[in-house]
């Protein structure tokens, strides 16, 4: 018999039994009688039985009876009797004799209950726990990318499987945290701690089996993937990894656009390490600036290049050039006329994200606080020391890219069809034509809305969405059903371009085709609010906040955290990609 | 408080049924002694009771009493009962409707009984038969801490007496010793209040170490413990230091009330503090051990606990609202205004009963662990919110003033069952909500692990608590008002 059945006739025996004697009373009623019988079951129902717990049960049914006398014979009963409900002290000690026997019926029920509980359990055995039995087969999901897409299609899974053990998640990741990209910047102004910024992807997947390790491959007929360095886990072999439905979300590389030089001497400004060796050299560049004689020299160090005028370069150049200031104040040696930041942009506008309005203010803004601009000016070449434009040249020790992304290079290895960008082509419900079981989301796929048709953005934004739809469509394909199409309308975009200033987009809610433009300190404090909230992790949250509240009183931190190897030497900076040139100092 | 709370095995000794049997009759016996002696009753008659009830708790009830603190709650619990089956032994229940009348009435004249059981046979049989559970369970059990039982309590206290005391020194107030008459000068009155916090701040630790594990457990026995106190000093203790009779009656029982009110808060504010005192030490000295790290840290559960409440408060607070609007004390509730319009109440209740939901979530976070246990939980939850609400905050910020009368505190009686449903709604909620998260995460081992130390095992004092604070709680007002 069914647990909460077997719980639920018994508790009605006990409650009959027990409230019998009370219909005789005269202050009792049928009312009362009925109350005690739905109570019992549902006291019976909602305690986990034990044995011979005897005066345990009498006390906690005697206790429970007092609040039952004041929703019965208070509220209840008087509102089904059609009378009204006791409204003062008087009114309610009429009541009283009730209460008494109440607290009898909640005694003698508790040790009629678990009287007849031990019967039940000697004569029958004990409850039938709700059968566990191990599936017979154990289905796998597995997520490649532990970005923004990939983890929150693991945790929407989870939060959707409610802990099923018939549907495993495994979630691959080249590194073990999720980067709050919107942030990074602030970490290469050294506004924030670099850890601050990202969320442990094993704290924050609990029944996800997460793995770090490095995608070599994905066999799509065997239904298997291929690990370099995966660490060993109980239920996998070796470096394979088995699947019924696999979630591509690999995201997006730096693309070079063929620029051999500039992929080798350029900084990258993708991951965690590369702000934190952005930070490092700036350091690295004033204080070697420091002791520098020669005045074009010391220019050419504190000349910093950030090509690309989309988000990821304006926020990335303006939190420089606020860092790049702020620490002249320990720097005696040095001008401040010496610096430049230079943003260079093959356009006649920056944030092509935005209108055109936000755009000219934030280039104003930016000029207004010494951020130079080169726009429709394309970057060609790179020397060391010297970045060769379109139109031009700048001498400077220092070069980010932020001009171009593409998605992930093992995509090249599969035979999906593709777009011009090289992602892959998905469907409405962002499975991948021809492909069963295989979904893709986020830079590295090619969706397009299921209402409008039109394509969406390869932004955190879309992807979380495209996340959420796709654990939907999984557990509707592992149910048997149809996938949704997928449909979101952007909620608009936000940019800091400096120093408590910033330019805001927001899409006003039910006329998607209007939008709300922001800037200044309110569009700065919607910035900060919104990103606050949407990082990851409490405790995260706590860290950001209390740096950015520090950082009212106290100056920015200009300890070098990592050495660089000495490779400053060779003109612009040659560490850019070379990862094996870079060490870490725990401090 | 433990940090991880042993399960309470019963040591298999043959004849210990049949010592507690005789402990209990002897003790009982003699507590009958001493009732009868105060009372003015049948000595034999009151042996007899006193007796047979030792003998019934020594067979029944002393499997239960694994400590002095566990013994007296019991005890109290078990003397409650015997208090209110007695007359129904006397009246049967098909009595006609003019006895049912007078019931209130006969209960009322019975106050002294209430009394006599408590003091004379509850307490002292619980005790002798707790220590004697203690000693044979000792091996059995972590062992206890005197040195934190004494410090912490202690200190909770005196932290407890320094609130209530200068609060109390404004109006020349002094609920502790209330009832203890010839005290002439204000500093004894401060000396003998502090003094008395400090007795019962001590002993709270001694008797409960065992038996709190949170901050919503400890406001529990707080409350009953403090129900005890009242009980013991203003009604016994005090008049006899005095020299006076004993007057257990309802009248002189009625002059004493607002005492009651005020040790109720002092026996809150002593939980809270000895809780927080507690909790220091484990937070600061065992938690933070990396050797000791859970999956989860405090500080996510205690976010997520105010996010509980809070849902689980706004859910209490709707469907308590009706019952407030009904009874006309929702202005009173908000406490902001005379005269709130409907509307304004009902916006200005709700956001009041969220934020005492949120207050549920962190207090009582680790108490339930069924759904009937987390409503005995939310239902003493409401019942202290009635004490610290309506009685003593609200009319603090209205007037400035608190009324702890009998006949004030009978007014405001209604209000008291909207108070236990908003509670144990809100219990109820908080529970589903917390069931509803660990359903997805006590796949991971570590996770079902805590969760199952969480679990309050049975055997602990917490049902006769629930019985005795609330039985008392709530009849008090009724027979006193």
């Amino acid at each position: 018999m069914n647990r909460f059945l077997r719980r639920g006739v018994l508790g009605a025996t006990a409650a009959g039994v027990a409230g019998f004697p009370f219909l005789l009373s005269a202050a009792a009623t049928g009312y009362d009688f009925a109350v005690g019988i739905v109570s019992g079951i549902a006291y019976a129902v909602s305690v986990r039985p034990a044995r011979k717990t005897y005066v345990d049960q009498m006390m906690t049914a005697a206790s429970l009876g007092i609040p039952l006398w004041a929703i019965a014979n208070l509220f209840v009963i008087p509102i089904l009797s059609g009378g009204h409900m006791a409204q003062s002290g008087d009114e309610l000690r009429q009541h009283f004799p009730v209460l008494v026997e109440w607290i009898l019926f909640g005694s003698i029920f508790g040790l009629e209950l678990q009287a007849l509980s031990d019967f039940v359990h000697y004569r029958f055995g004990p409850e039938t726990s709700p059968a566990v039995a191990p599936p017979h087969s154990v289905r796998q999901i597995l997520i490649l990318g532990g970005g923004f897409g990939g983890m929150k299609a693991a945790e929407c899974l989870e939060d959707q499987l409610a802990g099923d053990p018939s549907v495993s998640i495994s979630l691959v990741s080249e590194t073990n945290a999720l980067l709050f990209t919107p942030m990074l910047a602030e970490v290469a102004g050294s506004s924030l701690e670099a850890s601050h910024i990202s969320a442990p992807l094993r704290s924050a997947l609990r029944q996800t089996n997460f793995i770090r390790g490095c995608v070599t491959g994905i066999d799509l007929e065997a239904r298997k993937v291929f690990l370099d360095g995966a660490e060993p886990a109980s239920n996998e072999t070796g470096r394979e990894l088995e699947y019924d439905h696999l979630v591509l979300a690999l995201g997006s590389v730096s693309n070079y656009l063929g620029m051999a030089n500039v992929e080798k001497f350029a900084f990258n400004f993708k991951s965690l390490l590369d702000a934190i060796r952005i930070r490092n050299h700036v350091i690295e560049m004033f204080e070697k600036a420091d002791r520098e004689q020669d005045p074009e020299m010391r220019r050419r160090l504190l000349t910093l290049v950030v090509a690309g005028g989309g988000f990821a370069g304006v926020e990335l150049a303006g939190a420089l050039n606020d860092f790049a200031h702020g620490i002249f104040a320990d720097y005696r040696n040095l001008a401040v006329e010496e610096l430049s930041v230079i943003l260079v942009h093959s356009r006649n506008r920056i944030l092509p994200e935005l209108s055109e309005s936000l755009a000219e203010y934030a280039l104003v803004r930016m000029k207004q606080r010494g951020v130079k601009f080169r726009l429709e000016a394309r970057l060609v070449d790179v020397q060391p020391g010297l970045v060769i434009l379109s139109d031009g040249q700048i001498t400077a020790e220092t070069l980010i890219w932020t001009a171009g992304t593409a998605p992930s290079p093992l995509l090249k290895t599969l035979a999906f069809e593709k777009n011009s960008r090289g992602a892959v082509v998905v469907d409405s419900s962002l499975s991948v034509p021809g492909y069963p079981g295989v979904w893709a989301l986020g830079d590295c796929a090619a969706v397009k809305d299921g209402e409008t048709g039109e394509p969406c953005p390869p932004t955190a934004q879309f992807a979380l969405r495209e996340a959420q739809m796709i654990a939907t469509n999984i557990l509707a394909a592992l149910s048997g059903m149809p996938g949704k199409p997928f449909h979101f309308d952007s909620l608009g975009s936000l940019c800091v371009i400096g120093h408590q200033t910033a330019c805001a987009e927001l899409t006003v809610p039910f006329a998607r085709t209007r939008s709300l433009r922001f800037s200044g300190l309110l569009a700065w404090l919607m910035w900060r609010g919104i990103y606050l909230s949407k990082l990851p992790g409490l405790e995260r949250k706590i860290r950001v906040l209390m740096a950015w509240t520090l950082e009212l009183f106290f100056p920015r931190d200009i300890i070098q955290t990592i050495e660089l190897g000495g490779k400053g030497d060779h003109g612009v900076h040659a560490t850019g990609n070379a990862d094996s040139s870079t060490s870490i100092h725990l401090q | 408080m433990q940090p991880v709370m042993p399960i309470v095995r019963q040591a298999s000794i043959f004849s210990r049924p049949i010592g507690d049997g005789v402990v209990g009759v002897a003790v009982g016996a003699g507590g009958g002694l001493i009732q009868a002696g105060i009372l003015h009753a049948s000595l034999a008659n009151s042996c007899l009771l006193g007796a047979s009830f030792g003998l019934l708790f020594g067979l029944f009830f002393a499997r239960r009493a694994s400590s002095a603190g566990a013994g007296l709650i019991w005890g109290l619990s078990a003397a409650l009962l015997l208090w209110i089956v007695l007359p129904t032994l006397e009246t049967p229940l098909h009595a006609d409707g003019r006895e049912l009348s007078n019931m209130l009435d006969e209960t009322r004249k019975r106050f002294p009984e209430l009394v006599a059981y408590l003091v004379c046979l509850g307490m002292p049989i619980g005790i002798a038969l707790g220590v004697r559970g203690g000693l044979h369970q000792r091996d059995l059990e972590t062992p206890f801490r005197w040195g934190r039982a004494i410090v912490a309590g202690g200190f909770a206290g005196v932290a407890s007496g320094l609130i209530f005391g200068y609060w109390m020194l404004k109006g020349d107030f002094f609920p502790l010793i209330a009832g203890w008459r010839d005290v002439p000068s204000q500093p004894e009155k401060v000396f003998l209040q502090f003094a008395i916090a400090l007795t019962i701040g001590a002993t709270f630790g001694l008797l409960f170490q065992r038996d709190v594990r949170g901050y919503g457990s400890c406001m529990g026995w707080g409350l009953g413990y403090a129900v005890l106190w009242w009980f013991l000093g203003p009604l016994t203790f005090f008049p006899l230091i005095a020299g006076t009779n004993l007057n257990w009656s309802v009248d002189g029982a009625s002059q004493v009330f607002g005492a009651l009110v005020g040790y109720i808060l002092y026996g809150l504010i002593l939980g809270v503090a000895y809780a927080t005192l507690d909790r220091i030490w484990v937070r600061l000295f065992i938690q933070s051990d990396p050797l000791n790290r859970e999956a989860e840290g405090p500080g996510f559960r205690v976010f997520r606990s105010l996010q509980w409440g809070a849902l689980a408060g706004l859910v209490g607070g709707l469907i308590s609202s009706p019952l407030m609007l009904a009874t006309g004390v929702l202005p009173h509730v908000v406490g902001l205004g005379i005269h709130l319009s409907t509307q304004t109440g009902l916006l200005a209740h709700l956001l009041v009963s969220t934020f005492l939901g949120m207050s549920y979530g962190v207090l009582f976070r680790d108490e339930a662990s069924t759904l009937a246990t987390s409503g005995a939980w939310g239902w003493v939850f409401g019942l202290i919110w009635w004490y610290a609400g309506p009685l003593t905050l609200l009319p603090l910020v209205l007037t400035g003033e608190i009324d702890w009368r009998a006949s004030a505190v009978f007014s405001l009686l209604p209000s008291l069952f909207g108070h236990l449903i908003y509670g144990a709604v809100t219990g109820f909620m908080f529970y589903v909500l917390e069931r509803r998260y660990m359903s997805r995460h006590t796949l991971d081992p570590r996770m079902a692990a805590r969760e199952a130390r969480r679990v309050r095992p049975e055997g602990t004092p917490a049902p006769a608590l629930w019985f005795f604070a609330m039985g008392l709680g709530v009849a008090i007002p009724i027979l006193l008002g």
